[in-house]
């Protein structure tokens, strides 16, 4: 047995030439210091984006992208395809811990200063994908057609409706037309299943690469303490079965979840019917929603939503390119302000989640 | 011709001039030389109400009535109108009549609302012309020789008024210009019913036109407002049929309105505006109104309910209810008291109907049918609901089994069907819609079922796979101590 894997190994090696890789990994080193743990979340992400993957590959096999059969199929998934209750479930549940773990590991990286020189490439990359994963639950949520996604996909579509000059013409490309119809679901589904997932892949490969290129970052001041008191742990396989470790107990979690809480399907999408009370984006919009809602009407001449959407798509231009203008991180001086952004922003975040869902 | 003319003015000025008193002041000169005449409308004017309430023509054709002279008493410039044309005419009338102060000068109690009513009234509407309302208040009421409602005279009197409405409403080509759809034969089906019956005989107090359709407020009995309109045409019946007093003399009950206002079909029509509910007319009719024969009854029950009416009429007990004179809904449903069927009507049992007629002894062959056919629905009804509950608590179990859920409604549809089938009263045939119920239901149980199953499996599968999971990352952890540990005891050791 192992003589067969020996020459299977030497075969693809004379070819692709194994060998520097696996002396390239065996002398990887991650840094062990009191804020290690934060290095998991990236692998959690990307662990629970496979699962994405996988599970949105068999949806696929059953899923009918129209107006007249996503919602049936939808339910045929569920209650006639031989775990396919479970896959949904999981695929529903594993976007949210998705995002959560990607928002849990963007602010790490930046309360660690780690998009410093010379990560600003990396830091941008993943900016991107937290963006499109955004983009994923947005497109995603609408793919069973049911009430709830119909009309929170209107007010969506909505919101962006009403950027200056270039929101109309945005809205009616999403929307495929001036109102939500099959048209919105048939590229939503696209966008969902070809589009992200292409761009994505691209994004996490230069991710990926990067990372393992420069390593993992250090937090700041570790330079500073010499070379025989820094701890390290073997990339493999120490680092890798650990964040194994992680990944098993996330696939725990997601397993309770899916068969506990399974997603509820609710009520096929009638165009023609009233808005049903309680519309309300997925959780990770809900701070936008939120501000959106307690803006006035009008702030001086400017339009209160308008206002609202702009400021947003400055902040998050901003946060985007810390690298670049916070130089004292690159410079390895101590920021406060950095500090301060970033607990206003995590504070602002769960305050006005939290509004959204109690008022 | 103009030599007739100019005679006829010499004439009148000569009658005139010798009628005038030596002080050439009179009373009324218009009555003066046009009774002197003879003319129709002074000769009608002599008994009208108005003539008798000191109301002189001037007050309705302008003028001056004390005028000798016959140019200065037809003065235009002095308001003298003529023969008034058009809404002219009402407007006239309302002068007085939409003036509750005058109305007060002469005592008088009629409402002075009339003339808005009419207008607002389908009657209101504008003619063919287009210059004019359809009705004007001469139109039913005359011009000249108007009396009071209560006297016989009076072309609105009770006995009077169908003839009145008839005048315009029977004549085919006049209503066609206005409503084409209406029929023109209320008249004649007026004259089959009850009410039209004592009416021809001289009873005034029996219903006629305005009894139930109003007066100068008459609307399209389709307006929601009207009285005749379905939610308000049985309290239209009751203002009469309701009042016990008015009614004494014609012995028959009062109750009627009672009843079907706690009906199903009452409840139905007063309190959930279903229009499609009946209202009084659905089985009197409306101008022909009577109450439905014995041998009709399953006829008129069958307009709406075709298909229990059907199954009667070809089954055994249309025959047995014929010979012995019995009512066919009506003797197990009631009639304006009827109440939502339940299957307690059905069996052997002391509340079942069927026992009035069938015993162990008598007519037993009913009697066991109508048991058979008792324990047969509910032993569907208890089927439907043990399948209910698995679906519902499936449900809960946060299952999808929306399909069952949907199946469920057919065997809710057998049941409705076999309870028609209850009226062909053959055995046979019931047990077939009720054996189709059973099977669904059966299947629906089942899925329901299943799913509780399938919910269980799936807490025991997520058990064994979290195990399993558990174990292998406690055994990861295991590991990784392990070679980490080996690794700082090769490092010690170096």
């Amino acid at each position: 047995m192992s003589s067969i894997l020996k020459k299977t190994y030497e075969w693809i090696d004379k070819r692709v030439q194994l060998e520097t890789l696996v002396e390239f990994m065996g002398k990887k080193y991650v840094p062990v210091h009191r804020h290690s743990i934060w290095y998991y979340f990236g692998g959690v992400s990307l662990f629970l984006f496979i699962i994405q993957v996988v599970t949105g590959i068999l949806l696929l096999l059953y899923y009918k992208g129209s107006e007249q059969l996503a919602f049936e199929s939808i339910q045929f998934i569920m209650s006639k395809v031989q775990f396919g209750w479970l896959i949904r479930s999981i695929h529903s549940w594993a976007a949210n811990l998705f995002i959560l773990s990607a928002f849990i590991h963007m602010f790490s990286v930046f309360f660690e200063r780690s998009y410093r020189e010379p990560r600003e490439i990396t830091w941008i990359t993943g900016m991107f994908m937290l963006f499109l994963g955004m983009g994923f639950g947005f497109s995603g949520y609408l793919l069973p057609w049911n009430e709830l996604a119909f009309f929170a996909t209107k007010v969506g579509t909505d919101i962006a409706g009403v950027l200056p000059f270039v929101g109309k013409p945005i809205m009616v490309f999403l929307r495929g037309g001036d109102e939500v119809t099959g048209a919105t679901l048939s590229r939503f589904f696209g966008f969902h299943v070809a589009v992200l997932p292409g761009i994505f892949t691209v994004l996490l490969s230069i991710h990926l690469v990067l990372v393992q290129r420069q390593g993992m970052s250090e937090p700041m001041g570790m330079e500073n303490v010499p070379a025989s008191e820094r701890k390290t742990m073997p990339f493999f396989p120490n680092f890798l079965l650990r964040d194994l470790l992680f990944w098993l107990i996330v696939l725990n979690v997601l397993a309770i979840l899916a068969v506990f809480f399974p997603w509820e399907l609710g009520k096929k999408a009638d165009a023609f019917a009233s808005a049903p009370a309680g519309i309300r984006p997925e959780w990770y919009f809900m701070f936008m929603f939120q501000t959106l809602k307690f803006i006035p009407a009008k702030v001086l001449f400017i339009d209160g939503e308008v206002l609202g959407v702009l400021l947003f798509g400055a902040a998050g231009l901003l946060w985007m390119i810390v690298p670049f203008w916070d130089r004292k991180s690159s410079r390895g001086e101590k920021s406060r302000l950095i500090n301060y952004v970033g607990l206003f922003v995590v504070v602002y975040i769960i305050i006005f989640t939290t509004l959204g869902y109690v008022l | 011709m103009k030599g007739r003319t100019w005679q006829a003015i010499v004439a009148l000025v000569v009658i005139c001039s010798l009628t005038s008193t030596p002080f050439g002041v009179a009373a009324d000169q218009c009555r003066t030389c046009h009774e002197a005449l003879g003319d129709k409308p002074s000769t009608l004017f002599k008994r009208d109400i108005h003539s008798q309430k000191g109301v002189s023509c001037a007050d309705c054709h302008g003028g001056v009535a004390s005028a000798e002279d016959m140019e200065r008493a037809m003065d235009k410039s002095k308001g003298f109108i003529g023969v008034p044309k058009g809404d002219a005419v009402s407007e006239v009338c309302a002068k007085c009549h939409g003036d509750a102060k005058r109305m007060a000068q002469f005592r008088s109690m009629i409402p002075i609302g009339q003339f808005k009513a009419l207008q607002a009234s389908v009657h209101g509407r504008l003619s063919t012309t287009g210059k004019e309302r359809i009705v004007q208040c001469t139109t039913c009421h005359n011009a000249h020789g108007i009396v009071q409602v209560a006297d016989p005279a009076s072309p609105v009197y009770p006995l009077n008024v169908v003839k009145t409405c008839t005048k315009c409403h029977a004549d085919a080509a006049f209503m066609q210009k206005y409503n084409p759809s209406l029929s023109v034969d209320q008249l004649e089906k007026y004259r089959t019913s009850v009410h039209g019956m004592r009416n021809a005989k001289g009873d005034p107090k029996t219903a006629e036109c305005a009894s139930c359709h109003g007066s100068h407020e008459i609307l399209p009995s389709a307006d929601v407002r009207s009285r005749v309109y379905p939610t308000n045409l049985p309290g239209t019946c009751a203002h009469c049929h309701a009042d016990a007093s008015y009614m004494k003399t014609y012995g028959i009950p009062t109750d009627q309105f009672e009843k079907f206002s706690k009906s199903v079909h009452g409840v139905a029509l007063l309190e959930k505006h279903d229009l499609g509910a009946p209202a009084c007319n659905k089985c009197h009719g409306n101008h022909g109104a009577t109450p439905p024969g014995v041998e009709s009854i399953s006829k008129v029950c069958g307009s709406c309910h075709a298909l229990n009416a059907d199954l009667f009429s070809s089954s055994p007990h249309k025959k047995a209810f014929d010979e012995r004179k019995l009512p066919e809904c009506e003797t197990c449903h009631g009639k304006h008291e009827i109440i939502a069927a339940t299957d307690k009507l059905l069996g052997n049992s002391q509340e079942a109907v069927c026992s009035r007629c069938h015993s162990e002894r008598e007519r037993a062959k009913g009697y066991q049918v109508a048991g058979t056919m008792r324990s047969l629905i509910d032993s569907l009804e208890l089927l439907e609901r043990k399948a209910q509950l698995l679906v519902s608590d499936a449900e809960q179990k946060g299952m999808e089994i929306s399909e069952a859920r949907f199946k469920l409604r057919d065997v809710r549809q057998a049941r409705l069907e076999a309870r028609t089938k209850v009226h062909s009263f053959n055995e046979g045939q019931f047990r077939e819609v009720v054996a189709k119920g059973f099977a669904t239901a059966l299947v629906v149980g089942e899925e329901g079922q299943q799913a509780i199953d399938e919910y269980y499996f799936r807490r025991l599968g997520l058990g064994v796979a979290t195990l399993i999971i558990t174990i292998v990352a406690i055994s990861l952890y295991m590991f990784i101590r392990r070679i980490e540990r080996s690794a700082v005891h090769k490092q010690t050791s170096i």
